[in-house]
């Protein structure tokens, strides 16, 4: 793949969610020309390795502001964008054990509920109802939101690329970006790529699981880390679950997809790195089985389908960086989301053009400035309702 | 199971998930979803591959009132051309929600199983071995008995019941023998979370009963065999294609006028099977002197260089339309039944899992895993031995030959493994280019597991989502529960002569694991064993 300009106003690295959503709103605000890069194919990293869920119940309300725009966007999608992208919103049920659990689930429903979202806390016999043939005395209580859901990722990308394509905007798979370069002032001016250096003034770090590693290509210290995460998938089976049904606990999470088979994953010890590999372990394809059939014994004789891993981009506080590098000025950040990258994008990558364009955000510097690990001490803010 | 519910008939089991069109029994080896029924509450369970028990209840699957007259069949009627779930159902926005409730309404395949299926599984089976055998065909039993006359004591482990397997002529006595175990995943150290010189490959599977099973083992060799690939034209998932796999595995179908569909080895033995019923041979390329010979002496027609076009009937076939690919007209022959023996493909799919490079194969036109002259493949402790290893012609190694590698016998000098594959071809790519200009009147089901159209394929072209990987996201071929197996050879062969392209420039579907669906009762009942093992 050969690129077509010598010189772009802004750079994207990463050709996922974030990324495209990004270049969207840069080519609608007119900051063109824009190149997305992309070291692999399309959907190869996490936008197309994730399963899916779409939830705006968060311990920080920023991210609760920021989901339930995404919501609202997603269910534009398919008019915006020709593409159906089968957001069903059937709920998210988190499912808590303990009394400090259900705690927690409260203050996330304070939290969504200043934003104007009705989370509601349900007892035994609402859960029982909304997850038929959990097993008695499987949790204490849990949160619920029903306008929460999941949606099919791929289409997502497809509406994205067709619709920027249209408008001429480059977008390069297989072309990997392995640095930037600096003018004689220190000053960004331009980003190496595999098919050589292309100048611009900008360069978006939207790399997801690589994200950290490109920003350390480029001299910037990075508090990114890469953790491989395991997902599988059963047999498709008639309806029979509604909700997202996700365990604060251990992070057992699994939803119902359109096609009926059940995804979900679990938190085991996630081995960090991005190297490839063999996709599944035996110790997490076991533990989930047994995490899964604990809960619903009589899923017992359903067949695992497929198993598949990807990769999170974690930050030590579960905030993601959004805007510029005070280290290097035209560095910006896109990346961090821990996992819940799909979940955000429509609404931080509009954040992520306006500190591109020079415009001030509405997002607290403390909970997403990319200077915020820069500075001695733990951060002020954190959110821990990363699970899966 | 399946031969108790066709007592003479063809069975009728399920319609598919899609569109409902009508399900027969294809693949005879446990792979296609043309048998699935619920067993006991257990959805999606595989007649042919199922020992029938007293009082077992056995239903159909997503068709209503039945599958032979299914009142949800108005949907192959009245999408013809199939529908576009990607571009089509969100106007207005509005219906949006309705659709998804409809869609989901209908989609699936099996109602869930039911409670009173939860049942605690059997207690794992878990054992070690230094050398554990996948498959107990004759490549298999050779090579235990190979071992055996070196003094080492092979586990094998066979999908089959032991007994079936005891009846054999090759049976050697000494023999670690699992039958009716299915193995599923293969981990080696190498793909493992942590890499330990000398750790043990571990083979995931469960048994016939949905118990679990756990292999630990310092050396695999896999002897699984190949299938007979399917093969795509206008109308080939319905009911009575079936494969040449079907045909040799004597479960009682009335086979009827039969057409048997292929030009080497392989056709010819069903020939001999169905000898009876055989009523033409007919082939993509030439016919081998041996195959017209037999029938010859029977007084059966051949027709080589032909294409299926397409299958005519309602419900069951009743006709095939075929083509001379060097230029001829078009010809009807009445049938009840097609068998697709045209070509082999390796069941291979477990090297690739533990991180084999593959190769490959211009004939069958099929990726192999690399290995060398003695049997070792390019995974540190994994083996390969017969029609898995190589292609017919391509001069596997005897089990001799493997069984002294096993033991520790060094490399041939000279010889690494092969390395990946450059070939340019394959010779199912110009076929298909040929079948693809032919004008299409009805469904042309490339993955009859999702009932995803050829169609869509092109369109996934058309609109630049090239390759095998993004075909496979666009469409949702490949991702139903065959694994594949039986649309992706199709569709690699299909893609290279859209694009224009040698079929590895087409790419592969990484191996995702279980190789066939793994009950989670029995994955659940390993849990304890596998934690305790380092680096697992």
């Amino acid at each position: 793949m050969t690129l077509a300009r010598s010189a772009y106003r802004t750079v994207v690295v990463g050709g996922g969610v974030i990324g495209l959503y990004t270049a969207y709103h840069l080519h609608r605000a007119g900051a063109g020309p824009i190149l997305v890069l992309d070291r692999g194919r399309l959907s190869a990293g996490g936008s197309g390795r994730n399963g899916g869920g779409i939830r705006q119940q968060w311990e920080t309300r920023s991210t609760i502001r920021l989901a339930r725009e995404a919501v609202a966007a997603y269910r534009r999608f398919p008019s915006e964008f020709g593409h159906n992208v089968w957001f069903r919103q059937g709920g998210y049920l988190f499912l808590a054990e303990s009394a400090a659990e259900l705690d927690r689930l409260a203050r996330v429903r304070d939290a969504a509920r200043a934003e104007g979202l009705t989370v509601r806390l349900l007892g035994v016999p609402d859960i029982e109802r909304l997850v038929e043939g959990i097993v008695p005395g499987a949790c204490l209580g849990g949160s619920y939101l029903a306008t929460d859901g999941t949606l099919y990722p791929y289409p997502v990308l497809w509406g994205l690329l067709e619709e920027l394509r249209r408008d001429g905007v480059e977008i390069a798979y297989g072309v990997e970006a392995t640095g930037v370069t600096r003018d004689d002032r220190g000053r960004l001016d331009g980003v190496l790529t595999s098919d050589g250096r292309r100048a611009t003034r900008t360069v978006v770090n939207a790399a997801g699981g690589w994200a950290g590693e490109f920003s350390r290509r480029c001299g910037l210290e990075a508090p990114n880390v890469a953790t491989r995460h395991e997902i599988f998938a059963t047999e498709p089976m008639k309806p029979f679950v509604e909700p997202m049904v996700v365990r604060v606990s251990d992070g057992l999470y699994f939803s119902q997809s359109m096609r009926g088979e059940l995804v979900g994953g679990r938190t085991v010890a996630h081995r960090p790195g991005t190297d490839g590999g063999v996709p599944s372990s035996a110790r997490f394809t076991t533990s989930m089985a047994r995490a899964l059939v604990g809960l619903l014994p009589r899923l017992a004789g359903l067949g695992v389908l497929r198993a598949w891993a990807g990769f999170y981009d974690d930050t030590p506080d579960g905030l993601p960086l959004i805007g510029e590098d005070p280290r290097l000025p035209g560095f910006v950040h896109a990346n961090g989301f821990g996992g819940h990258g799909f979940m955000l994008a429509p609404s931080a990558s509009r954040r992520v053009a306006q500190a591109v364009l020079g415009e001030t955000t509405d997002l607290d510097p403390q909970e997403f400035a990319p200077g915020r690990f820069l500075a001695r001490g733990a951060s002020p803010r954190s959110e821990r309702l990363q699970l899966g | 199971m399946l031969g108790a519910l066709a007592r003479g008939r063809w069975p009728s089991l399920a319609r598919s998930v899609r569109y409902h069109r009508p399900r027969g029994p294809f693949c005879g080896v446990g792979t296609c979803t043309g048998c699935l029924v619920r067993v006991n509450g257990i959805p999606n369970v595989r007649a042919c591959r199922t020992t029938v028990h007293d009082g077992d209840a056995i239903e159909t699957e997503n068709a209503w009132p039945s599958p032979r007259f299914d009142v949800f069949g108005t949907l192959d009627v009245l999408f013809p051309r199939g529908l576009d779930s990607v571009h089509g159902l969100r106007r207005p926005a509005w219906a949006i929600p309705l659709y998804q409730r409809v869609t989901r309404r209908l989609a699936g395949f099996g109602r869930p199983p039911s409670r009173s299926s939860a049942r605690t599984p059997p207690p794992p089976t878990i054992r070690s071995a230094d050398v554990a055998i996948v498959g107990a065909g004759r490549s298999g039993r050779e090579l235990a008995a190979a071992l055996r006359r070196r003094g080492a004591r092979p586990l094998v482990l066979e999908r089959r019941p032991s007994s079936a397997v005891a009846s054999e002529a090759e049976t050697v006595a000494g023999v670690d023998l699992l039958g009716s175990v299915t193995v599923a995943i293969l981990l080696s150290p190498a793909s493992r979370e942590r890499e330990e010189a000398g750790a043990a490959h571990e083979l995931l599977g469960f048994d016939d009963r949905g118990g679990g099973l756990l292999v630990r083992t310092r050396t695999v060799v896999l002897a699984t065999g190949s299938y007979d690939a399917a093969l795509l034209f206008e109308g080939s998932d319905r009911p009575g294609v079936v494969t040449g796999d079907l045909a040799l595995a004597d479960l009682g179908l009335p086979w009827g006028e039969t057409v048997v569909f292929g030009g080497g080895e392989r056709a010819r033995e069903v020939v001999e099977r169905l000898v009876d019923h055989v009523v033409a041979v007919a082939a993509p390329g030439d016919i081998s002197p041996e195959l017209a010979r037999a029938a010859a002496e029977r007084g059966i027609p051949l027709y080589p260089r032909s294409r299926l076009v397409r299958s005519v009937g309602r419900g069951h076939v009743r006709a095939v339309e075929l083509a001379r690919r060097d230029g001829g007209g078009h010809f009807r022959l009445g049938c009840r039944s097609v068998v697709l023996a045209h070509r082999r493909l390796p069941n291979a799919q477990l090297v690739f899992q533990a991180g084999g490079a593959r190769r490959w194969a211009d004939r069958p036109g099929a990726y192999y895993p690399t290995i060398d002259p003695t049997g070792r493949s390019d995974v540190p402790g994994v083996f390969a031995v017969g029609s898995v290893a190589r292609p017919p012609e391509g001069g596997a190694p005897t089990p001799d030959q493997v069984a002294a590698a096993v033991l520790g016998a060094p490399a041939p000098t000279g010889s690494p493994p092969p390395a990946p594959g450059r070939s340019r071809t394959g010779e199912m790519i110009p076929y298909y280019r040929e079948l693809l200009r032919e004008p299409r009147h009805g469904k042309w089901v490339l993955c009859p597991c999702e009932d995803v159209l050829v169609d869509e394929l092109e369109r996934a072209v058309a609109r630049g989502y090239r390759g095998l990987e993004l075909g496979m996201r666009y469409t949702g071929v490949g991702t139903g529960l065959c694994q594949g197996r039986y649309c992706l050879p199709e569709a690699i062969a299909i893609l290279a002569g859209l694009e224009g392209v040698p079929p590895p420039e087409v790419g592969v579907v990484t191996q995702r694991p279980p190789l066939v669906p793994m009950p989670l009762g029995a994955l659940a009942a390993l849990a304890d064993a596998v934690a305790e093992a380092p680096g697992s």
